[in-house]
């Protein structure tokens, strides 16, 4: 009896013990204030956002104030001041403070502890809150309500055959083929390759031709895909400076005007001669790789040479790719969601080199695809860039599919 | 009347241009043409003043001089309507 009462004792010491160790402190009644600064369509500001809310469930006393500042010149005003106030730099959103602690920027891993940790300070003992008497503007619904609150059957169309379909979960997809696909007429992509074709096509042996060909596009794909990656990367990591989206948006713009303007004057569909020089140099290396007698180094020589070409290239069709990866911060993907749409985005990119260069080896006659083409992509593209720089400078919002 | 023919084997709108020339050379015998690559024949590139576009077309009469240019992919049968327009000259 004696056993029994004493383990039923340490069950209930343990189970007080555990929960008074996890269950959070009842004594911490005073509102602790959390004031979030953000800006719409920043993809830093919504991922806090939601961490904020997940905090907030935990601790019942922590009041968030919020404060948009991209479209409320009020709410900047008193982002300035609170900067002042707490002699802190303030560069951008999202930007919050806990008592006298300010926390610029957001990251998962580093910010969100440190909040966490802040909520606890302030919760354990009570924090000084020098926000409070700078406060002038009542404070707003918190941020990205819309998307909670709105009806997702609104974002749905139904197909016959498949059912009900999300159009917030097929427009990312949708955008990465169209615009792969678009950014692979880009002629400046090409010319290489069809150089490298008609040094291949005289070559007998079947099996060494395929091997370059495959190395060289296979070789130009992944350096794009570094690009793309590194290019997303510096955007997630700048994504809370407003000047770097307005940026991307300018370049947008720049974009959209340069293809139209080529789409309307460029009217004959001819290829541009230019770079004679760079030109030769680069025929002059294929040609060296290509007869090299020994096949290791020829292979080696390809892949160097696509890199080096494609890097060179690059300056040439930055624009849709810089758009692209912008649309994809804007989404606050997981971080193999953003490498598969890169992906995605880059095998369609590649498409039409694939179709020339099999139709190529084997009919073994050099194939070009029509220019017609690369001129209404440069209409359809041209126009698509114009509206995407105008959304991501006015409404980045709407391009926050999921 | 003589046609000659510019272009480049890194230009894609040369290369669709190519089985259309095959095509008017097998209807038209007699036709006289003749083909310069961009890089390669230098001389005659820049004789013709070729610089900018990609692929030209220049048609000559029979003592050689230039009757018209046409540049950039052209559709079969405007090259044949041209053609049959300067066939005598």
């Amino acid at each position: 009896m004696k056993k029994i009462f004493l383990r039923l004792f340490s069950v209930a010491f343990a189970f007080l013990l555990v929960n008074g160790l996890y269950a959070t402190p009842a004594f911490a009644d005073s509102p602790i204030n959390a004031y979030f600064f953000w800006g719409e369509g920043c993809p830093h500001c919504a991922q806090e956002e939601a961490f904020l809310e997940g905090l907030q469930k935990e601790y019942s006393n922590l009041k968030i104030h919020s404060f948009e500042i991209y479209k409320n010149r009020k709410n900047a005003l008193l982002l300035q001041k609170v900067g002042r106030a707490l002699s802190t730099d303030v560069s951008g959103v999202p930007f919050l403070v806990i008592g006298d602690i300010a926390f610029a920027g957001y990251s998962p891993n580093i910010t969100a502890p440190k909040i966490r940790s802040q909520v606890e300070e302030c919760f354990l003992n009570t924090c000084s809150d020098p926000v409070a008497s700078l406060l002038e503007v009542t404070p707003e619904e918190p941020p990205l309500e819309r998307s909670k609150n709105s009806d997702s059957s609104e974002h749905s169309i139904n197909v016959s055959i498949i059912g009900l379909v999300n159009l917030d979960s097929l427009s990312l997809p949708l955008l990465s083929v169209l615009l792969g696909f678009l950014d692979g007429f880009n002629p400046c992509a090409m010319w290489v390759l069809l150089f490298l074709i008609s040094m291949l096509i005289g070559m007998e042996n079947k099996k060494r031709r395929w091997i370059l060909g495959m190395a060289f596009i296979v070789a130009s794909a992944f350096v794009y895909f570094i690009f793309m990656a590194a290019w997303l990367n510096l955007i997630l990591f700048l994504g809370f400076l407003v000047w770097v989206r307005l940026a991307i948006g300018g370049v947008a713009l720049a974009g959209g005007g340069y293809s139209l303007k080529e789409f309307f004057t460029n009217k004959d569909a001819g290829c541009k001669v230019t770079g004679a020089e760079n030109r030769q140099k680069i025929f002059q290396g294929i040609k060296t790789t290509v007869t090299e007698n020994n096949f290791w180094l020829a292979l080696g020589g390809i892949v160097v040479l696509a890199f080096m070409v494609n890097l060179v290239e690059l300056i040439c069709s930055a624009g849709l790719p810089a758009i692209f990866t912008q649309i994809l911060a804007l989404n606050n993907l997981a971080p193999w969601q953003y490498y598969f749409y890169i992906f995605v985005y880059i095998f369609f990119f590649m498409l039409d080199d694939l179709v020339v260069f099999f139709i190529s080896m084997k009919t073994l006659e050099m194939t070009g695809i029509t220019t017609k083409y690369t001129r209404a992509s440069r209409l359809i593209g041209g126009i698509l860039m114009l509206l995407i720089g105008l959304l991501i400078i006015f409404k980045p919002e709407v391009l926050m599919f999921g | 009347m003589k046609v000659l023919k510019f272009g480049a084997v890194w230009c894609a709108g040369c290369l669709v241009m190519k089985p259309r020339w095959k095509e008017i050379e097998s209807e038209m015998p007699w036709l006289e043409t003749r083909y310069y690559d961009f890089d390669l024949d230098k001389e005659p590139v820049e004789k013709y003043g070729i610089d900018f576009t990609l692929p030209v077309f220049v048609f000559l009469d029979k003592s050689g001089e230039e009757l018209l240019r046409l540049t950039g992919e052209v559709s079969k049968s405007k090259l044949v309507e041209v053609i049959e327009a300067n066939k005598d000259k």
